[in-house]
């Protein structure tokens, strides 16, 4: 099974080109899709210890998707729990037209989605769609150097909540805009724009002075 | 290129789909723009940390609670069956996605209750003594207790929701749930006869627990309709069918 591959670290070098970061290809290949399939077969047919591989082999991606989307732990691990209820509540629909991990990606945002807006409506919060415009923070003078991964992580916490989904997807975790298209139902140009306005407003935020800094 | 011009590059730039001339073009305009130049700077600083960002693992208490709520749950059903689910899904689809639903559950229903009767013989046989008898009833009824009452809150919640529906699509869900019924109740009667048919047996918590996801699917498929969530909805009427 080689839906996921372990990152690697490749920070561009300046003023050149960086190389794409997609990760999961949006077709899966044969060897790919057939041991995909496979899984969800043995899931289906309530082979011991088959739940607990595709758990395994998934489960920390869509953690931390979870955890990027909700911003606390708690919320993270109710949200992997629903995750993976419903995936095997629907694993009767899964035909292999996409990998595993994509197919679970999309399922898994889906929901995480659904949690948040709802959330949003509860709390009288407006609520955005993937495709609006909204004010883009100033950015204060000066660059932001070198940046934590807890600045990072807080930074991404105030997103957008479309703005997060697509960076979360494309800049984190490494799929194309393509596929982070197939994943939010949006179109690759949205991808592109969404994750675009992402950066430029971690940049603000990341350019701000911060009271425990 | 100019500053306005030169946002649209940057992106395209970062992601590595910038074409050699606009690179050119964009890498001119950036050595002699100090702002853009900054911002190509934050924006690669940001790109790389995002991807260097940890990954920790799920807590090991929450495959505990999955696996648990798992074991509650049906087995999915195989994907064999399944009818083409059209590009447009209107309400046209729903309802004949609905309608083959019915033919589905029916067929794996009914052959559980023929493999029932065909095997009562052999099964009483096999089964030792009146002690035994006791216990398998005893554990029958509290298995029946439990998905009983499972029902009885779903069936509530669907009665009370079921406006949410299409008439049609109501109606067949209900057509459906009869059928469900049906074996419920013919695996009731083979158990009367033999209680210690482990066939019979099957049968009625294969159908108990048919209606359970059934009327589970149900309570799903009433939320998305509610949402105006067409799309899932379908998804639903889809994994219905399987």
């Amino acid at each position: 099974m080689a839906a996921y591959h372990p990152k690697t670290v490749t920070r561009p070098a300046p003023l050149s080109p960086s190389t794409p970061l997609s990760m999961s290809p949006s077709k899966p290949t044969g060897d790919v899709r057939s041991a995909d399939l496979a899984l969800a077969e043995r899931v289906r047919s309530g082979e011991g210890g088959a739940f607990e591989e595709l758990y395994h082999q998934h489960s920390t991606r869509l953690y931390n998707l979870a955890y990027r989307m909700a911003g606390t732990a708690s919320d993270a691990d109710d949200l992997l729990q629903d995750i993976f209820l419903i995936a095997y509540r629907k694993l009767g629909s899964f035909r292999g037209e996409s990998t595993l991990a994509t197919w679970l990606y999309r399922l898994a945002m889906n929901h995480c989605l659904d949690v948040l807006r709802s959330r949003q409506s509860r709390m009288g919060q407006r609520t955005e769609s993937l495709d609006e415009e909204s004010a883009m923070p100033v950015v204060a003078p000066g660059g932001i150097g070198a940046v934590s991964r807890i600045d990072l992580e807080r930074a991404i916490g105030t997103l957008p909540t479309a703005c997060r989904a697509a960076f979360v997807l494309h800049d984190v975790e490494g799929f194309g805009h393509q596929e982070v298209g197939m994943i939010l139902g949006i179109s690759e140009g949205t991808s592109k724009s969404q994750v675009h306005k992402a950066r430029l407003r971690l940049r603000a935020y990341l350019t701000q002075p911060r009271a425990d800094s | 290129m100019d500053c306005s011009s030169s946002s649209e590059a940057i992106a395209e730039f970062l992601d590595g789909t910038l074409d050699p001339a606009q690179q050119r073009a964009l890498e001119r305009h950036v050595e002699s723009c100090g702002p853009c130049r900054a911002l190509v700077a934050d924006l690669k600083t940001i790109q790389a940390a995002a991807f260097t960002l940890d990954r920790q693992p799920a807590p090991r208490h929450v495959f505990d609670a999955v696996r648990t709520r798992i074991a509650a749950e049906p087995r999915p059903s195989t994907g064999g069956r399944v009818l083409g689910w059209p590009r447009t899904r209107g309400s046209w689809a729903v309802l004949a996605a609905a309608a083959a639903l019915v033919l589905a559950t029916t067929a794996g229903i009914y052959p559980l209750l023929r493999s029932a009767d065909r095997h009562d013989d052999e099964q009483a046989a096999a089964t030792e003594g009146a002690d035994v008898v006791a216990t398998v009833q005893a554990e029958l009824q509290a298995a029946e207790q439990h998905y009983d009452k499972a029902i009885a809150g779903l069936e509530q919640i669907a009665r009370s929701e079921s406006s949410a529906l299409e008439p049609q699509v109501a109606a067949v869900l209900q057509k459906n749930l009869q059928v469900i019924d049906q074996a419920i109740g013919e695996s009731r009667k083979a158990l009367e006869v033999q209680p210690a048919s482990t066939d019979a047996q099957d049968s009625l918590f294969d159908a108990m627990r048919s209606k359970v996801a059934l009327l589970q699917q149900t309570v799903e498929l009433i939320n998305e309709m509610r949402k105006g969530n067409q799309a899932e909805a379908g998804r639903l009427i889809q994994g219905l069918n399987q």
